[in-house]
């Protein structure tokens, strides 16, 4: 030891008599001490989720027992905003930036694609993920290319809430629908019939998915394009306009509300039925603040003879930044939140639908409020919306020509053939389709 | 201009040195200048020369010389959000002008209570403008709005209209909040243009007899001229840019019955994230209201040099 460090003190020496190299040595030491400030320490994850109220208490408790689980690892949230819009432009600019931070970021389903075509988020096909434990639409959609880029963490599906004391049993058809809707309408003397999320915006895509499916339509055809303006996509539009100017069982105020008008509306007692999201149940079943408590349940929307029933698919993901310093990590990460424990617990205390269907017999989900089984039903008739990476422009422009035939300035028929050739124009602008 | 004839040599190296001088002491604030406006300008022709997608990585970012403006121009809503802009600075500026004016008249011929009165127009001007957005929704709101219960208390609607997603009645209330928040500011403006008049032509018109209505006509609209076109450059610049009011209101629609030039701008921006496309459109924008600028000062600037000693 002794040998080894003379010759060091003696260069150190040396090397302090220069006062330039003196002053280079103290830079070059301050750069290092940068450097190691700036690097995390290996085994430290940043998560990227949303982290207030219910959320932000099941994800630092499910956190906390991940760390447990592996004492050398650390995580740290970084809460990001929970309207989409926003949470997905501060997405893009970590990402499009190569921010190697956060390491595993929670998206809405709808972001997987376009994330996944920009290189930004690691395909997880060398993990090995048991895809077929998860409902395969939430796998569907979070493939691309044939790779799969994330794991659902929780789904969110449109459905149909009803009242039971209004409606004997919930209608399966459009016609039975408005027929029974205007029907007990008019019985009770309810301002409102149907009230659905119709201002322009993601919303009204994802009723209007529903519909288009209901009447046998396809947003995409078997070739790639845009086909909303098939006769089952004009019969979709033409029933929703209908349901506001010709039957009056939706009022003209659905054209300028979104989830939480609808909810309102609803929950206060004025209308018949309402389509949306399973956030509401809770809420509609807390006699403190409903109305309707204990008088409403749940289905899937209804069909016409030529289509089938289906939800609209929403949710969050977990994806894997493609620059991030520990990706192995990261999907240990991943896959202790998508475990069907940690489903369980964030059903239990955030009331979001686990992504498994197999959770589904367990009696843990009767804090769901709704019935198990129904869910799990409707759940299997998810569709995800289009899973190509411009769906965010896509669903824009369909959402502008919905919206001008719904407020009359356009027929149902030129709306959608125009929202087509737009949005047939944008795939084939970016490379997705051959012209 | 101050320019004295030299009467020495000397006094005329001095001028040179001082211009010197006065050029070199404008430097810095030229420097900010190009740092602050001619900087992002440059960057934004640039920018709008190429295709920048930054959603689509894929794609690259080639340059693609004019093909953006090509696109802005066939874009039919882009060209319908000019349309609208343009009707919408017409509209409500000209009533802005005529309320503003005579805002104006009442508080510069008031008796009693000036300074509260004062007060009291100014009060919209100084809302936040997407907080008093917010309060028009709440006024024109289909269900709880007072305008409906107004309105169908009076008699005047048999039900509750659903103001926002009508494509014409949704301007009401644009214009509306529009001419509540801003006239004040204008009024202000004629105000001061208004006491700057001097009192004694107006008492010679009176000793000749003139009627008021003629006093208004002859004197007042004359001298206030500087004055009006102060406050028009003012709002015809600030109404082109209209935004937060049309995003809160409406959001542009329904479909984009009511978008504006700035929020379609916006959304290509920050939504969809096309910055090429986007600065092609910002260039556009720039270009008409500095054209338009021009035109103005060439026309009104005229007047107002002549009318100021």
């Amino acid at each position: 030891v002794v040998l080894v460090s003379r010759p060091v003190r003696r260069l150190h020496i040396n090397l302090m008599d220069s006062p330039t190299l003196r002053l280079g040595f103290v830079l070059g030491v301050c750069l290092i001490q940068w450097a190691c400030i700036e690097q995390t320490p290996s085994g430290s994850l940043v998560f990227a989720g949303s982290a207030v109220g219910r959320e932000g208490e099941i994800l630092r408790r499910q956190l906390a027992t991940f760390e447990a689980g592996h004492p050398d690892l650390h995580v740290e949230i970084r809460s990001v905003p929970d309207a989409a819009d926003q949470q997905h432009q501060l997405y893009v600019q970590w990402l499009n930036a190569h921010a190697p931070e956060p390491d595993v970021l929670q998206l809405d389903v709808i972001a997987t694609p376009e994330f996944a075509a920009a290189g930004w988020i690691l395909p997880l096909d060398n993990f090995h993920p048991a895809t077929t434990e998860f409902f395969p639409a939430t796998i569907e959609a979070n493939r691309w290319k044939g790779s799969l880029f994330a794991l659902p963490w929780f789904v969110d599906v449109g459905m149909l809430y009803w009242r039971t004391d209004l409606l004997d049993a919930a209608p399966s058809t459009f016609d039975e629908f408005s027929t029974a809707v205007s029907r007990a309408q008019r019985e009770h003397g309810l301002p409102f019939g149907f009230v659905w999320s119709g201002a322009r915006y993601e919303g009204l895509v994802t009723v209007f998915l529903e519909y288009l499916h209901g009447f046998g339509g396809r947003f995409l055809n078997a070739a790639g394009h845009v086909a909303v303006d098939s006769d089952a996509g004009i019969r979709a539009l033409t029933a929703l306009r209908d349901s506001v100017h010709r039957d009056r069982t939706s009022p003209p105020d659905v054209l300028a509300w979104q989830e939480e008008q609808t909810r309102f509306a609803f929950q206060s007692g004025r209308a018949v039925a309402m389509r949306n999201w399973p956030y509401a149940y809770p809420l509609l079943a807390d006699p403190a603040t409903s109305r309707v408590a204990g008088r409403f349940a749940v289905g899937l929307m209804p069909h016409a003879a030529a289509g089938t029933s289906i939800a609209t698919l929403g949710g969050q993901q977990l994806a894997i930044n493609a620059r991030s310093r520990h990706p192995e990590a990261a999907y240990v990460l991943v896959e202790h939140l998508t475990s069907p424990e940690q489903m369980l617990e964030r059903a239990r205390i955030a009331g979001e639908y686990p992504a498994r269907p197999a959770l589904y017999d367990r009696k843990a989900l009767a804090a769901l409020g709704a019935p198990p089984d129904q869910i799990r039903r409707i759940i299997e008739h998810a569709v995800p919306r289009p899973v190509t990476p411009v769906y965010a422009e896509l669903s824009e422009l369909l959402q502008v020509h919905l919206h001008r035939a719904l407020t009359r300035q356009q027929e149902p028929a030129a709306a959608l053939h125009n929202a087509s050739g737009e949005m047939n124009d944008l795939l084939v602008r970016t490379g997705l389709l051959a012209p | 201009m101050t320019s004295v004839t030299p009467t020495t040599g000397a006094a005329t190296s001095i001028d040179v040195q001082d211009t010197r001088l006065a050029h070199r002491l404008l430097l810095p604030a030229l420097g900010v200048i190009a740092a602050v406006v001619g900087f992002p300008l440059v960057w934004m022709v640039w920018e709008s020369l190429h295709l920048h997608d930054l959603r689509m990585p894929w794609l690259g970012r080639p340059f693609v010389g004019l093909a953006n403006y090509r696109e802005a121009i066939a874009d039919p809503r882009f060209r319908s959000a000019m349309a609208h802009t343009v009707g919408f600075v017409a509209i409500s500026v000209t009533i802005e002008l005529v309320v503003g004016l005579f805002l104006a008249l009442v508080m510069h011929h008031a008796r009693r209570g000036r300074s509260a009165l004062r007060v009291l127009v100014l009060l919209p001007w100084a809302i936040p403008t997407a907080a008093s957005a917010l309060v028009w929704r709440f006024l024109f709101d289909s269900q709880a709005g007072l305008v409906n219960a107004a309105l169908v208390a009076a008699d005047v609607l048999h039900t509750p209209r659903v103001w926002l997603v009508d494509p014409t009645l949704a301007w009401i209330p644009i214009i509306g909040a529009d001419v509540w928040k801003t006239t004040p500011f204008v009024a202000l403006l004629l105000l001061a243009g208004l006491q700057n008049i001097d009192d004694s032509l107006y008492d010679a018109a009176r000793i000749d007899g003139a009627p008021p209505l003629r006093e208004f006509i002859e004197i007042t609209l004359p001298l206030l001229r500087p004055a009006i076109v102060v406050a028009l450059a003012f709002r015809v610049l600030d109404a082109f840019r209209v935004f937060d009011l049309i995003y809160v209101l409406t959001g542009g629609g329904p479909g984009t019955a009511t978008e504006s030039v700035s929020l379609y701008t916006f959304s290509t921006l920050l939504q969809k994230l096309r910055f090429g496309y986007a600065s092609a459109l910002s260039v556009i924008v720039f270009a008409a209201m500095f054209g338009l600028g021009l035109i103005y000062i060439r026309l009104a600037g005229r007047h107002l040099l002549r009318i100021e000693p």
